[in-house]
């Protein structure tokens, strides 16, 4: 949809402040281009839209070098967002939005039906507020008018420069989770810059961490959470906050890997004897004993050994088959939810071909609490 | 002369004071009106070219600053004497506070705006004339008021170099030492100063987009 090939931009013709810069940005998808200030993430957005123009390299739109048409037309096909809002002051919020339907030539009623659509999609009436001024309305309205300006003549790419920086944390939630629904009605393609991180992991399909005009890593907020490309977004993301964001974390984040098993040919004694050197109340039946993950075949504790006369009998004949096992990436609301409904304190992961990779039990859950807390303090 | 009183006086004199007053009204309506049509475009342009700002506002100032009487003066080996220098010279006065105002009201209008204008894909011919222009008005206006009412009492003296209007009937009462000529110029000229500068605030309010004068009401 939107490709950034080896974009650099000097302002003085001596220092880059965007140097040879690649990107590409799926149809449909969030990206947030997120760095401290000064990283070039807004230079960036507005290269775009072409109100900064690249030194160096080609930005390509649906596969097209952008320059082939006229800037005026480039910025009428791109909504734009901006966390100052801008909204005329002598228009109406209605004439507002309806500023580029005119240019473009809408006939009146043509318009008003937009703006009427455009003001209920981002949830103000449009009775009350069609004929209101901008300075009548709080920060969260007119950024909402905001937006709706940008939708006016249906881009399919929308433009957002810190759109919710300046409102208050109650707003800024509100109109991050309108946005992602409205995303979910409108499919359209976002670039979204921010210094938010938690906003940046709220929103982003994908995010593009900057620093020093270059972009360090781009991937999903799981991929920049759990594995930072280097010490730089590690800090910049927060060492801990992997554990403070629950929906990120999967079942094979928190299960424990160190796990014994033994296979099923063992002798009760010989297993009690594991178990005795492990301090295990529990232990896994697995085929054979190796290092490479195996099915579990079923789960034996120290009461059924006890209770079993026979000497010579193989565990896969005695073992509990009846056990609830969870994927690897299951979420850890489901984990903990399944947890809850079995009643289970042991849960095993297995991995896509239904090998068993890990253990979730009450001190895996325990231990992310404990970590949770820790980054709490830490921050 | 003491015999006669100062309403005696006017109501025999009516029809020259009429006269004279709309011919100081012609004057200085025309200078203004000359320095409207040069000094708004000439603000639009300094406000958007860096480079002229500073010779243009420099030139306009010096124009201000020399005494009106001097400026006369100085005109008359120019152009001589009579109606055509006298504009002239008012309309140089007139220059400055457009300009200036025209200039600052343009500038003052917020970069926001003017960002999300050209971001949503207005030309800058559009963002001049549906933005910036409707927002920078009421200064303007502004500038032409205070033009205005400063060459209303400035072509008092302009009746020296023979430009005609109230000043004329002053400066005769001066020379012959009479309190009723005087005060038959003075007065309708403040009165004159008065009512135009209270037309022009009317407009002024009437020229200042609805947003904003309601802006100006909450903000109070």
């Amino acid at each position: 949809m939107i490709e950034l090939v080896n974009i650099s931009k000097s302002y003085d013709g001596k220092i880059n402040v965007i140097e040879n810069l690649n990107l590409h940005i799926n149809k449909g998808e969030i990206v947030v281009l997120i760095g401290e200030s000064g990283c070039g993430k807004t230079t960036t957005l507005r290269m775009i839209n072409r109100l900064n123009e690249p030194t160096g390299g080609t930005i390509l739109i649906n596969g097209e070098d952008y320059t082939k048409i006229s800037k005026i037309e480039l910025r009428r096909q791109l909504g734009y967002v901006i966390q100052k809002v801008g909204l005329m002051p002598h228009l109406t919020v209605g004439k507002n939005i309806e500023i580029i339907p005119e240019l473009k030539g809408w006939d009146k009623q043509k318009r008003k039906e937009r703006a009427y659509e455009l003001l209920d999609v981002v949830d103000l009436p449009p009775e009350e507020y069609y004929d209101r001024f901008p300075h009548e309305l709080s920060g969260g309205q007119q950024q909402r008018i905001g937006v709706a300006r940008a939708l006016a003549v249906n881009p399919d790419i929308i433009l957002m420069d810190e759109p919710f920086s300046a409102l208050d944390p109650v707003t800024r939630e509100q109109l991050q989770k309108e946005l992602l629904k409205l995303q979910d009605e409108l499919g359209k393609t976002i670039v979204f810059v921010t210094h938010d991180m938690d906003e940046a992991l709220k929103i982003g399909d994908r995010i593009a961490v900057m620093k020093d005009g270059k972009i360090l890593q781009y991937d999903t907020p799981e991929g920049i959470l759990k594995n930072p490309a280097n010490d730089f977004v590690e800090y910049f993301v927060g060492k801990n906050r992997l554990w403070k964001t629950p929906e990120m974390l999967r079942a094979e984040d928190i299960m424990h890997k160190s796990l014994v098993t033994v296979g099923q040919k063992r002798s009760p004694a010989q297993v009690i004897e594991v178990m005795k050197e492990k301090d295990l109340e529990r232990i896994f039946i697995v085929e054979t004993e190796t290092s490479k993950p195996q099915p579990p075949i079923g789960f034996i504790t120290r009461a059924i050994l006890r209770e079993q006369g026979d000497k010579n009998v193989k565990m896969s004949s005695i073992c509990n088959k009846n056990f609830v096992a969870i994927q690897h990436d299951a979420k850890m609301t489901d984990v903990l939810k399944i947890m809850e409904d079995r009643d289970a304190r042991h849960l095993p992961v297995l991995d896509d071909d239904g090998n068993l990779i890990g253990m979730i039990t009450t001190a895996s859950i325990l231990n992310l609490i404990t970590k949770a807390v820790a980054g709490e303090e830490e921050s | 002369m003491n015999d006669v009183n100062f309403f005696q006086f006017v109501a025999s004199r009516s029809d020259e004071l009429i006269g004279l007053t709309i011919q100081h009204i012609q004057i200085t309506g025309l200078a203004v009106i000359l320095a409207i049509f040069l000094g708004v475009p000439v603000g639009i342009l300094i406000s958007k070219n860096k480079n002229m700002r500073s010779p243009v506002l420099g030139i306009a100032n010096i124009f201000q600053t020399i005494p009106s009487l001097a400026l006369f003066g100085l005109i008359i080996p120019l152009l001589g004497t009579g109606y055509v220098p006298s504009v002239f010279v008012l309309f140089l006065y007139a220059l400055l506070p457009i300009i200036k105002n025209t200039f600052i009201g343009i500038n003052s209008v917020g970069e926001a705006i003017i960002d999300a204008g050209r971001g949503m894909g207005m030309t800058s011919k559009q963002i001049l004339t549906k933005v910036e222009i409707p927002l920078a008005l009421p200064v303007i206006m502004g500038g032409i008021r205070i033009s205005t009412v400063i060459n209303i009492g400035t072509a008092t003296i302009a009746a020296l170099i023979g430009a005609g209007g109230l000043g004329e009937m002053i400066f005769k009462g001066i020379s012959m030492a009479s309190n009723n000529m005087v005060l038959a110029g003075a007065i309708p000229t403040a009165l004159l100063a008065i009512s135009i500068d209270k037309i022009l605030g009317i407009f002024e309010t009437k020229l200042t987009p609805k947003g904003i004068t309601s802006q100006k009401d909450t903000a109070k």
